[in-house]
């Protein structure tokens, strides 16, 4: 009884927090590189429609989440014009692009799908690898994952060897302490970040794909419910490292799912309090009480060529 | 990189910023209204029904126009606690928990005691105690930003995510909020406020839900407007704002200031929450705040830092809001239409900034 609810707990704490690795590890290398997006919950949002949208005329989920990324990532050059660009105030540009999207999604949402709602969307197939699933305790709660999931560990490993071992992560991160430096140096500051935010954009728009053809499969209005937000606070408390980002991503995911585990084993404890419990463990990250990373030097602040 | 070249090219234009800064917010809200009106059109739905059913929602009665200013009056309250921050070159995003909490506290003081006080107290309490509550929330992300460095930003966004579950707490527990279940209802929402606590209204006689609101916003309006233009307060918020550190050599105290700042933010948002319940809603219902806190951050943003600009923006969303909500009811055109202008606006105003404010990159 106890082991199958853990096994739940710990299957809705992954499936609760791939969404969030695949934002965050994006999002880590865009801030490397000097450029936050606040926009990245409009971005997932965006995605998250697109997907199911795409998977329900199509009947493949496949398509749906190549949908969901060219979205998103469409949606990051818009803000990477304004951000890198125009020099706009980057956190300003994403509360606009978040408001946006939650406006765009609702309105088609309700135009599109309204009189045909609750209908399945056709979702990613679970892998359910046999030698996984032999694994005591978290061995089904890992087979029971789609492929994307297994996607986002992927990602993470990849943005690492990006950052530390090619010349572009060599790039991102002198663009993002030091452009004037890198900028003498011969780096291009702007095709630098145009990159990184389009790297953000397209793991978000996996991580919003996700949400709605692997996990839910379906969409509903408003649904990454500041997914996109805890992703940049795990970027703050993970100190822009990949690995260490990817387990406040963990922690956060497992933080939502207590929200079905502590009533399963009837303990008293309000529902209402779980819900806050991420963002609570969020805002002690970010006030530095735990963990302390050394920020970019350059973020969220514009590059002007000899200005 | 050929981007940069617009970028170069706006810098080097040689004409008077001033006027843009009118100019800027007028167009982009034009623009996002024209683009609303085509998704409208893009519907099927008739536009001129569309627009029948907003006018007549906006101001199609007493009843309506009066719901309209009540909204407007919220809404100035979370714009003018933006630019108060402003001032200081601080970005309360946070105006949703900061309502929330006003509007939860607000409720909880009606209830509990204030009902029976004399004198007009019987509202005023319930007021202030959500103001209170309002600036505590504001105040910690000052304080977060003064101690640790907190980008305040990220801060009052997650207030913002920790205070609408503490609403709902409270509206979902009977030792909380939560009315007794009765043979009528069990709706997770507060019981109705007593009758002395209801802010008077404006004209009782006519129908109009118009409230004592639009005075207290009008004077918080001239009180921000004295205090930012014309006081010392307001020069050495802009001080702090501008340059932390010779305003720390100067001698000033700017963790203070920071910390005041955020304060008296949230303390607008607070109030705006209190006269939310005690104006017209009279129950506190655990999504009351939806939307208020996004439309109080477009006013602020709109209206460029000054009080007047909160006016206009305040009167403008409020009668919006209004109307796209009956054009939903009676039109059948999502109110998101309005999301999507609100959005468009934002976007389009920050990044013109290259073209208003030229030291906007530094």
């Amino acid at each position: 009884m106890i082991d199958e609810q853990m096994a739940v707990f710990i299957g809705s704490g992954l499936r609760l927090a791939v969404p969030i690795i695949f934002a965050a590890t994006g999002e880590m290398l865009s801030e490397r590189a000097g450029v936050l997006n606040l926009s990245l919950d409009g971005m997932m949002l965006m995605s998250a429609f697109a997907a199911a949208l795409t998977s329900w005329a199509t009947g493949s989920p496949l398509a749906g989440v190549a949908a969901g990324v060219v979205v998103a990532t469409a949606v990051a050059a818009v803000q990477a014009v304004l951000s890198v660009t125009l020099r706009a105030n980057q956190l300003v540009v994403g509360i606009g692009f978040n408001i946006l999207a939650l406006g765009t999604t609702t309105f088609l949402y309700r135009e599109i799908f309204g009189p045909l709602s609750r209908d399945p969307i056709p979702g990613l197939a679970q892998l359910n690898l046999p030698w996984l699933a032999s694994i005591p305790v978290i061995g089904p709660a890992l087979s029971s994952q789609t492929g994307l999931a297994y996607v986002s560990i992927l990602m993470v490993i990849v943005t690492w060897l990006l950052l530390k071992y090619t010349s572009f992560g060599l790039a991102v991160r002198a663009v993002g302490e030091d452009p004037r430096a890198a900028d003498k140096a011969g780096i291009s500051v702007a095709r630098t970040r145009y990159l990184g935010v389009l790297y953000a954009g397209a793991l978000a728009g996996l991580g919003g794909a996700f949400m709605s053809v692997a996990d839910s499969n379906t969409f509903t209005e408003n649904m990454t419910k500041g997914a996109g937000y805890l992703a940049i606070t795990a970027v703050i408390f993970g100190g822009w490292n990949p690995w260490y980002t990817l387990a406040a991503c963990l922690l956060f995911g497992f933080a939502t799912a207590l929200q079905f585990l502590v009533p399963a084993l009837q303990l008293d404890v309000p529902v209402a309090l779980l819900l806050l419990l991420p963002y609570l463990l969020a805002l002690i990250a970010i006030a530095g009480f735990v963990g302390k990373g050394r920020q970019p030097g350059a973020l969220t602040i514009p590059f002007e060529r000899g200005g | 990189m050929k981007i940069p070249k617009f970028a170069e090219v706006a810098r080097g234009a040689r004409f008077d910023v001033r006027p843009l800064q009118v100019m800027v917010p007028v167009i982009s809200t034009v623009i996002a209204l024209g683009i609303g009106v085509l998704i409208i059109a893009s519907t099927g739905a008739s536009v001129l029904g569309a627009i029948d059913a907003f006018w007549d929602g906006m101001a199609g009665s007493d009843f309506n126009i009066g719901a309209s200013l009540n909204r407007a009056i919220s809404l100035a309250l979370v714009g003018l606690g933006f630019i108060f921050a402003g001032r200081a070159n601080l970005t309360n995003v946070g105006g949703e928990g900061q309502i929330a909490m006003g509007g939860m506290f607000a409720t909880a003081a009606a209830l509990h005691g204030a009902g029976d006080l004399p004198l007009g107290l019987a509202f005023v309490v319930p007021l202030v105690v959500g103001t209170a509550a309002g600036a505590l929330w504001g105040g910690l992300a000052g304080f977060l930003k003064a101690a640790r460095g907190t980008n305040e930003v990220i801060s009052t966004l997650l207030l913002s995510f920790i205070a609408l579950p503490l609403v709902y707490w409270s509206v979902e527990s009977f030792h909380l909020l939560r009315k007794p279940i009765s043979d009528l209802s069990s709706l997770p929402e507060s019981p109705e406020i007593p009758d002395t606590t209801k802010l008077p209204l404006l004209f009782p006689d006519n129908g109009s839900p118009l409230h004592i609101g639009l005075l207290i916003a009008a004077v918080a309006v001239v009180a921000v407007w004295l205090v930012l233009k014309h006081s010392p307060l307001g020069v050495r918020l802009r001080a702090v704002g501008l340059n932390a550190t010779a305003s720390r050599r100067a001698g000033m105290r700017t963790s203070l200031h920071v910390v005041l700042a955020m304060t008296v933010s949230g303390g607008f948002g607070g109030l705006a929450g209190a006269i939310m319940i005690l104006g017209q809603q009279f129950y506190l219902t655990s999504d009351f705040s939806s939307g208020y806190g996004f439309d109080g951050l477009v006013v602020g943003l709109l209206s460029r830092g000054s009080a007047a600009g909160v006016v206009i923006g305040a009167l403008l969303f409020g009668f919006l809001r209004s109307g796209s909500i009956n054009m939903e009811i009676s039109a059948n055109v999502p109110s998101a239409v309005v999301l999507i202008c609100q959005g468009l606006i934002v976007i389009i105003i920050a990044g013109s900034t290259i073209l208003t404010n030229r030291k906007a990159s530094r």
